[in-house]
């Protein structure tokens, strides 16, 4: 571990370290130095995971599991199944694709089973999971896994995938829908230019069918963006008219590519797109919705981290949530200020968190909270719980990481031995690399 | 919606104070605001209280007090103790029981009246705060003259309000909705000003606070699209769709812009 500054470089900010052997580096951590000081106050004291799971042996974060250093319980809990997919994207931080993986390997249902259990032992009633990969939809028991999350009494249960086994197996999307799952399908925009540069194939008709079989089922779907410098921004505006008006989406979110794993390992990390470039390319690009102080951020993870929005749309116009209630005003831990109502603050904790997804049932209701308790006349709450959310997401890269903010993080995978590893630990630190490593020696390899 | 009294018809009988108790009273209103019921809400409440050094010993004297925020607002953090005055009664009440809940009910008091024949001896007050609510009086001068003759000699007065340049104000921003809009009725900064020297009061400063008018308009503007896009079109008893009054609130945003409406603080002393 390197000691880093935080330090301002004309608009942005950067962390800035010295290696004995690499000498000096410098990464962009925040597009905006103002905002950035601005958002401090959205910084929530961290909870106690139930359980932790390692000792402090070497110091952050070289001892991740929940280790006693760690400040954060988890929101959301990534299960991979397995590291084989039916795509080579050029941007995959698990390095994964089709041939034969190196380290490979593929979870047995026992296995995901004991995991989630070891979730549950930490967080006692865990709220929302994820099962990714690889791509989980062809894992042949995935139907199996989410069926064991649900029966876990776990509210979201989310499936990471590109869609494709959406789009061509039939009944995929009507089992979904029976098991109350949620999708997450990345949707990185339209162009082919795109859709080339990130995943290697041009896939919009693909996306759309797996769109609309959802729809027609009844799976309500999060689009997942990831953005990069040059490349798609300017899809921001598309991507978020399509999501608003697509009867099976109830979300966007927009994650910087991070330059983990294969991706662009020779890129600028100065010139890395931040949650601050995001937020102002939306409030460019849909100017008669969204101004950047829309987007709160989220006060549970370190607030550069994840922020969010919902927003209200009838067709034609859309508002934002913050505009209505002020958010700012209750997630705000820092300004000496009375809050007016706990109860209210509670139900945007937990809207502004990233065991959120828009069109879940724990959203809905907590929505429904928020419109009553600050006074929205009652015909209008009911259309607020349903609201759009928008997310923007960025992740350490071994370029960012800061262990301050990793020891914040509230997004762990979840190790196949049960342990929970902060997500942008388990990409940078090496994890991801072991546990592989482990995993296809035991026996587990594909 | 929850109940409320037929606007329409308070509107359409002109019985002034009436229909502008009601609205502010009025639960969607409220909403709109954000709780809010002027420009810059409690900054410049404070900041007028600031402007004339309010402090323990004075007793203070809110006109149209409203659900009591201000006046509550000053005793808790100026030691003041006051006396509110509000024409609607829900209000009285509601601002009755905060002072209560906030445990300041032996400092400050609620009382139902007019603000243009204050219930109140000659010289009873140290000070008189009045925020948002002489553009809404009928009988301005005789609002003002009321002011004057409440306060005793050397007492101070912050008198916060729309201010109108009544040649360019474009004619959506006229009539009885924007009379109830704060923006009808509303004098100029020389109209003001005229009024208090007019009542014997001497003005020590006026300070804009047109910032805070361009974001409560554009907050009333984005609750309107909010409530338009869940669904409300028109409520019972408003004489206006949702689209219409976001078309008000659009163009209440383009005056401030444009210099032609605004907001300001007069701070001065009765001699």
């Amino acid at each position: 571990m390197l000691d880093a500054e935080i330090v301002r470089r004309g608009d942005t900010v950067v962390l800035s370290r010295t290696c004995p052997d690499h000498g000096a580096f410098e990464a962009v951590v925040y597009g905006d130095a103002v905002r950035y000081l601005e958002i401090r106050r959205f910084d929530k004291p961290g909870d106690e995971p139930l359980e932790r799971q390692t000792e402090v042996v070497r110091g952050c974060p070289h001892d991740c599991g929940i280790c006693p250093e760690h400040a954060q319980h988890t929101c959301l809990g990534i299960i991979e199944v397995n590291t084989a997919c039916n795509l080579d994207c050029p941007i995959c931080f698990a390095d994964s694709g089709t041939g034969p993986q190196k380290h490979g390997y593929s979870l047995t249902l026992a296995q995901v089973e004991r995991m989630l259990d070891a979730f549950v032992r930490a967080e006692g009633e865990p709220e929302s999971v994820q099962l990714s990969g690889g791509e989980p939809s062809i894992h042949p028991q995935i139907l199996d896994m989410l069926a064991a999350a649900r029966a876990r009494g776990i509210s979201l249960v989310m499936l990471n995938t590109n869609g494709i086994r959406l789009a061509r197996d039939p009944r995929f999307a009507p089992a979904l829908a029976e098991l109350g799952v949620h999708v997450y399908m990345q949707f990185d925009g339209f162009d082919e230019a795109t859709q080339l540069a990130i995943r290697g194939k041009a896939l919009t008709e693909e996306k759309l069918r797996a769109l609309d079989r959802c729809a027609e089922a009844g799976v309500s779907v999060s689009l997942a963006a990831a953005l990069e410098r040059g490349l798609n921004e300017h899809e921001i505006a598309p991507i978020l008219r399509f999501g608003v008006e697509h009867p099976a989406v109830t979300g966007v979110f927009f994650q910087p590519v991070t330059h983990s794993g294969r991706f662009r390992a020779d890129s600028n990390p100065l010139e890395k797109l931040t949650n601050s470039d995001v937020i102002d390319g939306i409030a460019a690009q849909l100017p008669e919705w969204f101004r950047a102080d829309d987007f709160v951020p989220v006060p549970c993870c370190s607030p550069t981290c994840r922020s969010a929005t919902f927003a209200l749309y009838d067709g034609e116009d859309l508002v934002p949530l913050p505009r209505l209630v002020d958010v700012e005003q209750y997630l705000d831990y820092v300004t000496n200020r009375a809050v007016p109502d706990l109860e209210v603050r509670e139900a945007l904790e937990g809207l502004w968190s990233a065991k959120a997804a828009g069109g879940s049932a724990p959203v809905a209701e907590r929505l429904d909270c928020v419109a009553c308790a600050t006074g929205m006349p009652p015909e209008l709450r009911e259309v607020a719980a349903r609201g759009f959310m928008i997310v923007i997401q960025d992740f350490q890269d071994p370029y960012t990481l800061d262990v301050q903010k990793l020891r914040k993080c509230c997004v762990s995978e979840i190790a196949p031995d049960g342990r929970l590893i902060p997500f942008c630990a388990y990409n940078s630190v090496g994890y991801r690399e072991q546990v592989r490593l482990t995993m296809s020696q035991n026996g587990h390899g594909n | 919606m929850a109940t409320s009294p037929d606007l329409g018809a308070l509107v359409a009988a002109d019985d002034r104070a009436s229909c502008c108790a009601a609205v502010y009273e009025h639960p969607a209103v409220q909403w709109l605001l954000g709780g809010e019921l002027h420009p810059g809400g409690e900054q410049t409440t404070r900041r007028s209280l600031e402007l004339i050094g309010i402090g323990r010993l004075d007793r203070l004297l809110d006109v149209a007090s409203g659900t009591g925020t201000s006046a509550l607002l000053a005793a808790r953090q100026f030691g003041c103790s006051a006396v509110g005055l509000e024409f609607g009664a829900r209000a009285v009440e509601a601002a009755n029981a905060a002072a209560r809940a906030q445990a300041l009910d032996a400092k400050v008091e609620f009382r139902q009246g007019d603000a243009e024949a204050l219930p109140f001896a000659d010289a009873e007050f140290d000070a008189v705060l009045c925020e948002c609510s002489l553009c809404l009086f009928a009988d301005k001068r005789r609002a003002v003259a009321e002011i004057s003759r409440v306060l005793r000699p050397g007492g101070r007065f912050a008198l916060s309000d729309v201010v109108v340049d009544r040649e360019r104000i474009p004619a959506d921003l006229q009539g009885t909705l924007a009379t109830v809009a704060c923006v009808g009725e509303a004098l100029s900064r020389r109209g003001t000003e005229q009024l208090l020297a007019e009542a014997g009061l001497r003005l020590d400063a006026v300070e804009a606070r047109d910032d805070d008018a361009a974001a409560l308009a554009r907050r009333v503007q984005d609750r309107l699209r909010g409530a338009r896009v869940l669904g409300f079109d028109r409520h019972e008893g408003f004489a206006m769709s949702t689209s219409q009054a976001i078309e008000l609130a659009r163009s209440a945003q383009r005056a401030i812009a444009d210099g032609v409406l605004g907001y300001a603080i007069f701070a001065g002393t009765l001699p």
